[in-house]
């Protein structure tokens, strides 16, 4: 099938149970709490142990230094100059947010299941990232989870810095 | 909320088990129909492989994004950068209280831009759609077994632009296929509308029932559907009902349609008389139209390879292929002539 439909986002969709826990500034929230996060380079950690037992790494912390919307205000913009990406002990990245020119559709695939009531979410064996021209397979579709206007960008190279986070 | 971080402090992770997703960066005006109301449906459209012999990997390089009238050509762009995507995710690090995390839970190498594509589908359909040709009373037609729809899935433009062209190709279903007429099978149905129309004292260009024509027609040995995309589609005025009774003929439209077909029929001879051409196309014309045929009326349709003869004008771009031998074999003879036209620009 050439034809693949692509689905707009489901407004009264299952938003993400835990998206209104979002520790992000407001600003950066979207309804599934979906974000995006840019960095120079690749993170490089430790193979997990055992990966059913621990899902993710830790891999260190995001500071807004600058967003204090209590003094500020919450129309505030400078803060998004800057974003620090702590990694590890002494690494740092400096970043900053950015509005994005053109908003992202966060896109991916979905399977129609049964009567089609029930979607279902991204399969593994169908993990090849490759949604545009692969021609065969079950009835395809795609839809867009999320638009993304604003990403947090870390341009530059990590920084040495000492473990209070003074710049070494 | 009590936290061990300083607040404002937001942990970072990376999921193991990545997610896959794709990003799609959104022209505005798509990002409108998206955040309207009533969002409304959007495709990927790439050609069938098959049909493209020569070009193995085209599917990919044409996948195109689709909304109702308009098409967006998809372009992939590798970022050296790691791009993730993150989520909001209660996470307990070391056994300490869960707190609120953002992870990372996929990674794109790649993203996908759209352009604009303003393309002609034109040259997919004529491909796609089989000639519909009548030589000596006799239908030359090899079904395709494709209804219209079917076809729409595999062009690469919206439905939108496609209905258009399909209008403009007088394109038509057919007992299970889709053809597209000859120019001279037009201008043979043309004929026969026209004289039936002299004959009952209908006016074309005002309101008449579109039976009264298709009947006619038919008693030919015309297919009906085919008359009606060619009254109620092509010739028509804008504001007709395609669906209704009624049918009248736009009467620019219908005589630059009359000249261009009698041309295209004729597209492989070389000695087509001006005046001659002039001729018979005032006399497929009613009455009150002869005035109307006058060649600016299908200006830029048209070549005047000498003083006294005429022919259709060659089609740029890739055409079908007997268009193409047609104006190799004229051109090669003059390609002195085409050269001293390109260096005059």
């Amino acid at each position: 099938m050439p034809t693949i439909p692509l689905h707009p986002p489901n407004s009264h969709s299952t938003t993400n149970p835990t998206a209104n826990l979002n520790p992000l500034p407001p600003l950066l929230h979207t309804p599934t709490g979906l974000a995006l996060l840019e960095l120079q380079g690749t993170i490089h950690f430790p193979t997990p142990a055992d990966p059913s037992t621990s899902p993710f790494t830790r891999i260190g912390t995001l500071v807004f230094p600058l967003y204090n919307p209590e003094i500020n205000g919450a129309e505030d913009t400078k803060w998004m100059k800057r974003v620090y990406l702590y990694v590890g002990e002494n690494q740092r990245l400096a970043g900053e947010v950015k509005k994005l020119g053109k908003g992202f559709a966060v896109v991916r695939r979905r399977e129609r299941v049964g009567d089609g009531e029930e979607m279902e979410g991204v399969e593994r064996e169908d993990a090849d990232g490759d949604m545009v021209d692969r021609g065969q397979g079950t009835q395809e579709e795609l839809e867009i989870v999320e638009l993304v206007k604003y990403k947090i960008v870390f341009s530059t190279r990590p920084e040495p810095v000492s473990k209070d986070g003074a710049v070494v | 909320m009590a936290t061990q971080q300083d607040e404002g402090d937001v942990p970072f992770s990376v999921a193991h088990d990545m997610q896959q997703f794709r990003l799609l960066e959104l022209p505005p005006e798509i990002v409108e129909l998206i955040e309207s109301a009533n969002p409304p449906a959007l495709s990927i459209k790439s050609r069938v492989p098959s049909t493209t012999p020569n070009a193995s990997n085209a599917s990919a390089a044409h996948a195109v994004l689709c909304t109702a009238n308009k098409t967006f050509q998809l372009r992939q762009v590798q970022t050296s950068n790691s791009l993730f995507v993150t989520q909001p995710v209660l996470e307990s690090h070391n056994n300490e209280i869960p707190t609120p995390t953002t992870r990372a839970i996929a990674s794109c190498a790649v993203t996908l831009e759209l352009h604009p594509s303003d393309e002609n589908p034109r040259i997919y359909l004529e491909e796609a759609l089989p000639l519909y040709d009548i030589v000596d009373g006799e239908v030359e037609a090899a079904g395709n077994g494709k209804n219209k729809a079917s076809i729409f899935a595999d062009v690469p433009v919206s439905d939108g632009q496609a209905e258009r062209c399909w209008s403009e190709l007088v394109a038509f279903e057919f007992s299970g296929s889709s053809y597209r007429p000859s120019a001279n099978t037009l201008s043979q149905i043309w004929k026969s509308i026209n004289a039936a129309a002299v004959a009952e004292g209908i006016k074309l260009d005002s309101q008449f029932l579109a039976d009264d024509m298709t009947k006619v027609a038919d008693e030919e040995g015309y297919p009906v559907a085919l008359v009606q995309a060619l009254l109620k589609r092509r010739l028509s005025t804008d504001n007709q009902d395609i669906n209704g009774p009624w049918a009248c003929l736009d009467r620019p439209r219908t005589v630059q349609f009359v000249g261009q077909m009698l041309l295209e029929a004729r597209r492989e001879s070389d000695d087509y008389l001006t005046a001659g051409f002039l001729d018979t196309w005032k006399d497929g014309l009613p009455e009150a139209w002869r005035g109307d045929a006058v060649l600016k009326v299908i200006d830029g349709k048209y070549e005047l390879p000498s003083s006294t003869t005429i022919r259709a004008k060659a089609r740029s771009g890739t055409s079908s292929k007997e268009d193409n031998t047609a104006s190799k074999g004229s051109s090669s003879r003059k390609w002195h002539a085409k050269f001293g036209r390109a260096r005059k620009k």
